[in-house]
């Protein structure tokens, strides 16, 4: 059953890129949407079978395909595995990804292309899943790289538009430079195993052989993959690059797969990450600057998307917060309700973004909430749970965030993320106010929206508001079954249970203090931020990260490219092969005098030879003699 | 007396065509040194003949004097040709294997 | 002792017509030069106890190609002018002479390998050709008959006169 799941999204990208290549024009609307959404969908159900097997109490599934490379006692098999972790992460991908499907079908409705989206898209199924069920590093990696490929696809969708390819090329380059962070990691965990067996309970039973030194560098290395996937600091700038590409990309790339990644890939290696805590701290305080950075950003961008997007990363900054202090229950958690409600968000901008004809400020929007009330409800019931505000998904996931940075007693990390949780409830519903409630600056005619595009906004709108649920510690009256079921070497937390109340009171506190916040800035009458003084116009301008990675990365190597163009490789290289060629010529005409024609030459030629060699034999080889 | 003596004519005969042949450019006298090699052979084969006691040799030495002729014949008529188009016995003057300049 | 004094005549005849045929400048003397050699060729022979060859060379060589040939000659009766100058002639026989010199060596002492013990038992007579060439030679005999036939064609297309309007030369 696992490899089906790995493998049939991989066939209906195939058969799908074939049946478009076919005939690119010809819209075969009903037959790609019932093969594109069809296949995430039947996965969705075999992975909710396959959870409830474990649910159930079930061991992990393990399902041996064949062994890909065997060198004497080593192998690497195509194996797949799913444990406690991989199960969570598949059933909400898989069920997350089919609804994001379905809304595709509806808002990608009129693209051309509509074939080769599914195709894509489907791709990108198949190799999140390779990268969750991979039982051994190397076949992680290949479904790691598998799903930068499908996002560089999809980003740069739209590719008739010469900046959306840019900013494919960016996530993908960035992507590389993670990438190759994570590959040396893995290679350096190959070496120090020396030959054991490549699977990850292999490598779990043998992590001690390594020495503390190597465990580090493995440490930093495997993050700086997960910092290039998960979009941290300082690799973060592909990701509001990234909204280039179609909504339901941005949907799933956010929500569920690609930079939640990075997140699973640390959990996966938390009996690595155990060991080595003074790295965990390094990804924890990267994840608190990354959410920190990421919400001041928000709060000033007017491109709907992009706000969504730095979001993300902010939120993404909590997950690497909280695997980074070793509560990594909490950190998958956080994946988990997140992917609900970030889907939902994007869907319903997708959803405002169709509706208003492909508009994406927020600035030109208003007054949406008549029109449009079911997103607006459904909205509304994400950002709640993004603000942190109770009973909603993301209160438990973020409060148990900060309850363990809060009882681990890195207080810093606790107060960046406070901070930021009041920063996310700002500018979260500074979104919702500008686009739903303040006055709107111009009618529009609305477009209509397909069915397909609004009953997976109510599923996602329910799972919002419910996932927290699964994931309640003892305060709130669970029994933290998130927790108990991942069953990773987690951090012991001690709070009692008045201090965890009177964390989530502040939470929740700092939470609709936002709210209140941004309705009184945006509600009645929403205005597009100026540059008007020294920090405005740094948030604005993204605190100039892109213009300095210009300056340092792009620019020097377009002058070394253009050195080389322009002087080394036509100057030196060419020169050189040049002259030499010229001198071959030179060479070639002087003895091409010889043959001047005259047969009467020809016979010298032949023999002074001839006279040469019968010198040789008389006096060399002692004829005469 | 022995056949080194013919040898050594032969030798110098063969020579002296093949000085002839390449050193010379006059194209009668060209023709006549390629005649003196091939009759140089027959000297050879003549004396050979007497040496091994064979007329075998003299047969080849004969058949050798048959294609003296048919030679002539030819590098004659090749001659008069010549002479007609250039004006000029000079063999230098046929350079129609040159290699153009490039 | 006469057959020894009679070899140096003949050599030195054969030996003085080469030269002169390739020193001349006009081809007539060459001609000459040919014809005297020939005739010392013909001498040779007939001191090799060689008498069919000898009666061979005098009417086929003398006979035929230095007659031919001077007839040629004469027939084209090329000018001073339209003779090659070749004002480093001697020039180039000497250098083409050190060129050969070796070759001529080499010839020498690769034929003096042979047998050299002249028989001279037998004369070979018209009969004694005849037997061989009309038994074991026949086919090659056959195949220079046909060579002589090939040549006297090939000589008379070339020298047909519409052939001057291709430039063999330039």
């Amino acid at each position: 059953m696992l490899s089906i799941i790995v493998i049939l999204p991989f066939i209906s990208a195939l058969f799908l890129g074939i049946l478009y290549l076919s005939n690119p024009t010809k819209k075969r609307y009903k037959l790609y949407t019932l093969i594109g959404s069809g296949v995430p969908t039947v996965i969705a159900f075999i992975s909710f079978g396959l959870f409830f097997k474990l649910f159930n109490g079930a061991p992990s599934l393990h399902e041996d395909l064949f062994n890909w490379i065997a060198i004497g006692d080593f192998e690497i098999p195509v194996a797949f595995t799913l444990d406690r972790l991989s199960s969570i992460m598949l059933v909400f991908i898989s069920g997350i990804g089919a609804l994001i499907h379905i809304y595709a079908t509806g808002y990608m409705r009129d693209e051309e292309g509509y074939g080769k989206f599914f195709s894509y898209f489907n791709f990108f199924m198949g190799a999140m899943f390779l990268l969750i069920l991979a039982n051994n590093p190397i076949m992680m990696f290949i479904g790691w790289e598998l799903v930068g490929l499908a996002s560089y696809l999809l980003i740069g969708f739209y590719h008739q538009d010469h900046d959306n390819i840019t900013a494919a090329n960016k996530a993908f380059i960035l992507n590389r430079v993670g990438d190759f962070g994570f590959i040396m990691g893995i290679a350096l965990l190959f070496i120090s195993l020396e030959g054991t067996a490549f699977t990850f309970d292999a490598i779990a039973l043998n992590i001690h052989n390594i020495d503390l030194q190597t465990l580090t560098w493995i440490g930093i290395l495997l993050f700086i993959g997960a910092m290039g996937k998960s979009a941290q600091i300082p690799l973060y700038v592909w990701l509001p690059d990234a909204m280039a590409g179609p909504t339901p990309v941005s949907a799933l790339i956010h929500a569920a797969t690609m930079v939640t990644a990075g997140v699973y890939m640390v959990a996966r290696y938390s009996f690595l990450y155990v060991e080595i805590p003074q790295v965990g701290l390094f990804i924890a305080y990267i994840g608190a600057f990354s959410a920190l950075f990421a919400a001041i950003i928000a709060t000033y961008q007017s491109d709907i998307k992009k706000i969504l997007a730095y979001s993300t990363m902010s939120q993404l900054g909590y997950m690497f917060i909280a695997v980074g202090l070793g509560a990594y229950s909490s950190g998958v958690f956080h994946v988990f309700t997140h992917a609900f409600f970030k889907a939902l968000l994007f869907m319903g901008a997708g959803a405002v973004i169709i509706a208003l004809h492909h508009e994406q400020n927020i600035f030109k929007m208003g007054g949406l909430k008549k029109q449009l009330p079911l997103v607006y409800v459904t909205m509304f019931v994400a950002t709640l749970a993004i603000s942190g505000i109770a009973p909603f998904a993301g209160f438990f996931s973020k409060d148990a965030i900060l309850a363990s940075a809060f009882a681990s007693e890195h207080y810093l990390i606790w107060g960046i993320g406070s901070f930021t949780a009041f920063l996310t409830a700002f500018y979260m519903f500074r979104l919702l106010f500008t686009v739903f409630i303040a006055p709107a600056s111009s009618e529009n005619k609305l477009h209509s929206l397909p069915k397909s595009m609004t009953w997976p906004l109510v599923v996602l709108a329910i799972g919002s508001a419910t996932a927290g649920f699964l994931g309640r510690n003892e305060a709130y009256g669970g029994e933290n079954w998130m927790g108990h079921f991942l069953a990773l070497p987690d951090m012991v937390i001690h709070l009692s249970h008045k201090s965890e109340y009177l964390l989530g009171g502040l939470n929740m506190l700092l939470g609709l203090s936002g709210m209140f916040l941004a309705y009184k800035m945006f509600a009645i009458k929403s205005e597009a931020p100026q540059e008007r003084h020294f920090f405005n116009r740094l948030v604005i301008n993204k605190f100039y990260v892109d213009t300095l990675y210009t300056r340092i990365f792009v620019q020097p190597l377009l002058l070394l490219s253009h050195l080389i163009a322009n002087v080394i490789d036509p100057k030196l290289f060419d020169g050189i092969i040049t002259t030499l060629s010229q001198g071959y010529l030179l060479v070639g005409r002087q003895f091409s005098r010889l043959q001047s024609g005259k047969v009467r030459l020809y016979a010298i030629q032949i023999l002074v030879g001839i006279s040469l060699m019968s010198y040789y034999m008389l006096f060399k080889l002692g004829v005469l003699g | 007396m022995s056949a080194h003596l013919f040898f050594l004519l032969v030798a110098l005969l063969f020579s002296i065509g093949l000085v002839g042949v390449i050193s010379r450019r006059n194209l009668f006298v060209v023709y006549m040194s390629v005649e003196l090699m091939l009759s140089a052979i027959t000297l050879l084969f003549a004396t050979l003949s007497q040496t091994l006691n064979s007329a075998n040799a003299s047969v080849m030495s004969l058949l050798t004097i048959a294609i003296i002729a048919a030679e002539a014949a030819l590098f004659l008529a090749m001659i008069i040709h010549l002479y007609r188009i250039n004006r000029t016995l000079d063999s230098e003057q046929c350079t129609s294997l040159k290699q153009e300049a490039l | 002792m006469l057959e020894l004094s009679l070899f140096f005549i003949l050599a030195l005849f054969t030996l003085g017509g080469s030269i002169t045929m390739v020193v001349s400048f006009q081809p007539l003397f060459s001609a000459f030069g040919f014809l005297i050699a020939m005739l010392g060729l013909a001498g040779l022979f007939a001191l090799l106890n060689n008498q069919f060859l000898a009666l061979a060379q005098i009417m086929v060589s003398v006979g035929a190609v230095v007659i031919l040939s001077m007839l040629t000659i004469m027939t084209v009766n090329a000018q001073v002018q339209n003779l090659p100058k070749e004002p480093h002639k001697f020039i180039w026989l000497i250098l083409s002479s050190f060129l050969v010199a070796p070759i001529t060596v080499l010839i020498y002492t690769q034929l003096n390998t042979l047998p050299a013990t002249l028989k001279g038992a037998e004369t070979i007579t018209a009969k004694v050709i005849g037997n061989a060439l009309f038994t074991d030679w026949v086919f090659p005999f056959e195949i220079v008959s046909i060579l002589l036939l090939t040549a006297m064609v090939g000589a008379i297309v070339i020298g047909r006169k519409h052939l001057l309007d291709t430039k063999a030369c330039s």
